[in-house]
């Protein structure tokens, strides 16, 4: 039995050999298939673990609030965020937390020697967000208690932006109409994805104040940050937080505490859907690809008609006629199969010159091309298969070619 | 291959029919034909065309295998077998010679003879060796790795029967070898056909030449799907089966 699977192998490959073009252009459909659904998977799982690495690179101490809930997201845009001040004040108080920041995201028009480009992130928070999303500063300083209030820390990308330098010290900054006199500039971190959901290359910093002041008196906190002194403190950090907040919110547990893992997840899941589209947008090619394969197994079986009554009359079973054309077909996907993953990691890594971050390996994405390829072999080659072996040997044999 | 004792018979047919059609369109290609072949005989089976000659072949050949009456190979039915064993027994047992050669073109001479062996779970080298003996017995060692189209067709149909006889059939079953061959080149295969048979194997060949009679031991001329004569040549008998008992008794016979 195993010969006979060798001798199959090496006629599939003397048959394939004997038509190369028609078999490289059959192999290219699955080859664009498979390298698709490659490149979107590796893409996407790079991006879901730039986030992940940016936690663990963290400390592992560190806990996020969100309003809503993952049952009721907060989704709605109208609605406003459920974290208030009163909040922020509950969170310091609870045991082991050394720091919290609020993140309050706003938009609007920001303006230097040049207009910003427009959606640039205005956060506004307080001093302790530099130590806990270890933020430096390269020229000047961060915010801190006793500073002005109507100064601004802005990324290196936003001054380069605004004044056409990384040197901006001084110069003022108009946020909303409100002039903010720069005291720093961060160093460049070039994550334009993490779990803040704000490229601080990009954006400028404010006090939490004068973030309300421009924001019409009102404090929307889209996020607070919350670091404990260690990190086997986190747990039992989150139950008082827990706590804490659910008694501010009068027992409607209307927001979300994160931690480790699970504060990469929304932006994961997110990237998923993405990469799912995209994989199902791959999959149709791929099926096509696989149609291709049907396509030419039948030509080769109808060519080869008078072969299959031969080896019918020279003692093959219908089983053998099966598994010889089934070989074949899957010679074309699997091969089809292996360059794709390779020319689909050559593809993402040439995208991923273009975006922040780099094409990630997986043996779930080897399995899932190694598992592709062999069912559209499969599925793609049993038709024609046992249609071959279907054939009369007479009739076969009485085929003149 | 199995020892047969002599006096089991290596074909049995018994009121063998091949019906095509149904109702109004029914047809026999074969109608009640009772034959027993016996080892080491080399039949010509003669008729009109039409009469059903290739169609008993077929049979013999378990290539056709809906059929009613009884066929028994070695002893043993064929109709109970399961599509998997009768590929085994045409694996085993018989030996097809085409009138078109049928020679897989894009294989080479040995790799075509080497085909049925393939079947049997040889692997590559045996099979190579075992095809390289038989092409050196049909004198064809020097065309080893020519494709068939390379070869006349003399040479072509040696090479079909050396892939009949790769496998040390019981039956070698010849549909018009020389059909399409001139005559001289037709009398060389008769003659290795002559051969084989003296050398003891059994050759059942259906054929339009009545010239080619002479090479056989028993000829039957088929019409309208049954048996019309049945005459034996004594003279033809290998002298092998006289002295050594390869062949049998030829008394009992329709």
């Amino acid at each position: 039995m195993r010969l006979l699977f060798l001798s199959h192998i090496e006629n599939a490959r003397h048959s394939l050999r004997s038509h190369r073009s028609r078999s490289i252009l059959t192999m290219l459909g699955i080859t664009i298939g498979v390298a698709s659904i490659t490149a979107i998977l590796a893409l996407s799982l790079g991006a879901s673990s730039i986030i992940q690495n940016q936690v663990d690179a963290l400390g592992g101490n560190i806990a996020v609030v969100r309003p809503g809930t993952q049952q009721v997201p907060n989704t709605n845009q109208f609605s406003t965020s459920t974290l208030t001040d009163n909040d922020l004040l509950s969170l310091e108080m609870v045991d082991g937390v050394r720091a919290v920041a609020p993140i309050m995201l706003l938009t609007g028009a920001v303006r230097g020697d040049e207009q910003a480009p427009a959606g640039t992130p205005i956060v506004a928070t307080t001093p302790a967000l530099a130590q806990i999303n270890q933020l430096t500063v390269r020229d000047g300083q961060f915010l801190d208690e006793t500073i002005n209030r109507d100064t601004a820390v802005i990324g290196a990308q936003l001054s380069v932006d605004l004044f056409g330098s990384e040197q901006s010290i001084g110069k003022i900054v108009t946020v909303r109409g409100t002039p903010f006199t720069i005291v720093g500039v961060l160093e460049r971190q070039n994550e334009p994805i993490n779990y803040s959901n704000v490229d601080f290359d990009a954006a400028v910093i404010i006090g939490r104040d004068s973030g309300q002041e421009i924001n019409q008196g009102s404090v929307q906190i889209q996020q607070i940050h919350v670091q404990t002194d260690t990190v086997a403190n986190l747990d039992r950090a989150i139950i008082s937080m827990n706590q804490a907040l659910l008694r501010n919110h009068f027992g409607e547990a209307d927001f979300t505490i994160l931690s480790g893992e699970a504060i990469a997840q929304p932006t994961s899941e997110l990237f998923r859907a993405i990469a799912g589209v995209g994989v199902a947008i791959a999959a149709i090619s791929l099926i096509v690809g696989g149609i291709g394969v049907m396509n030419i197994m039948l030509v080769t079986v109808a060519e080869r008609t008078r072969e299959i009554g031969i080896r019918k009359a020279v003692g093959a079973s219908n089983g053998d006629i099966v598994s010889q054309f089934m070989i074949e077909s899957l010679f074309l996907s699997i091969a089809g199969g292996v360059s794709g993953y390779i020319v689909g990691y050559l593809l993402a890594f040439s995208i991923s010159t273009l975006l922040p971050f780099d094409p990630a390996f997986s043996w779930e994405i080897a399995g899932i091309t190694a598992a592709t390829s062999l069912i559209v072999g499969v599925v793609f080659g049993l038709y024609p298969a046992i249609r071959a072996a279907r054939k009369d040997p007479i009739d076969a044999l009485r085929q003149y070619d | 291959m199995a020892i047969h004792t002599s006096d089991t018979p290596v074909i049995v047919l018994k009121d063998l029919k091949k019906r095509y059609g149904i109702g109004e369109s029914e047809h026999f290609a074969l109608d009640g034909i009772d034959l027993t072949i016996q080892k080491g005989e080399f039949i010509a089976i003669m008729g009109p065309s039409g009469c059903g000659k290739t169609t008993l072949l077929n049979v013999l050949g378990l290539l056709d295998t809906d059929i009613e009456g009884d066929y028994e190979l070695n002893g043993k039915s064929v109709s109970t077998l399961s599509r998997r064993k009768q590929a085994r027994i045409r694996s085993a047992d018989i030996g097809f010679v085409f009138q078109s050669f049928n020679l897989i073109q894009r294989l080479s001479v040995i790799e075509n003879v080497a085909l049925p062996l393939t079947y049997k779970g040889l692997n590559k080298l045996q099979r190579l060796k075992r095809a390289s003996d038989m092409l050196h017995t049909f004198h064809l060692g020097e065309r080893e790795y020519y494709k068939p189209n390379q070869l006349s067709g003399g040479q072509a149909q040696r090479v079909a029967i050396a892939r009949a006889l790769v496998n040390d059939p019981s039956i070698i079953l010849a549909d018009e070898p020389t059909g399409n061959l001139d005559s001289r080149t037709s009398h060389i295969i008769m003659e290795e056909l002559s051969d084989l048979h003296m050398r003891g194997n059994t050759i059942v060949m259906v054929t339009h030449n009545p010239r080619l009679t002479t090479y056989a031991s028993r000829v039957i001329t088929m019409l309208d799907g049954t048996i019309d004569t049945d005459t034996e040549f004594p003279e033809n008998k290998p002298e092998l089966a006289e002295k050594q008992p390869l062949g049998t008794p030829k008394g009992a016979r329709a």
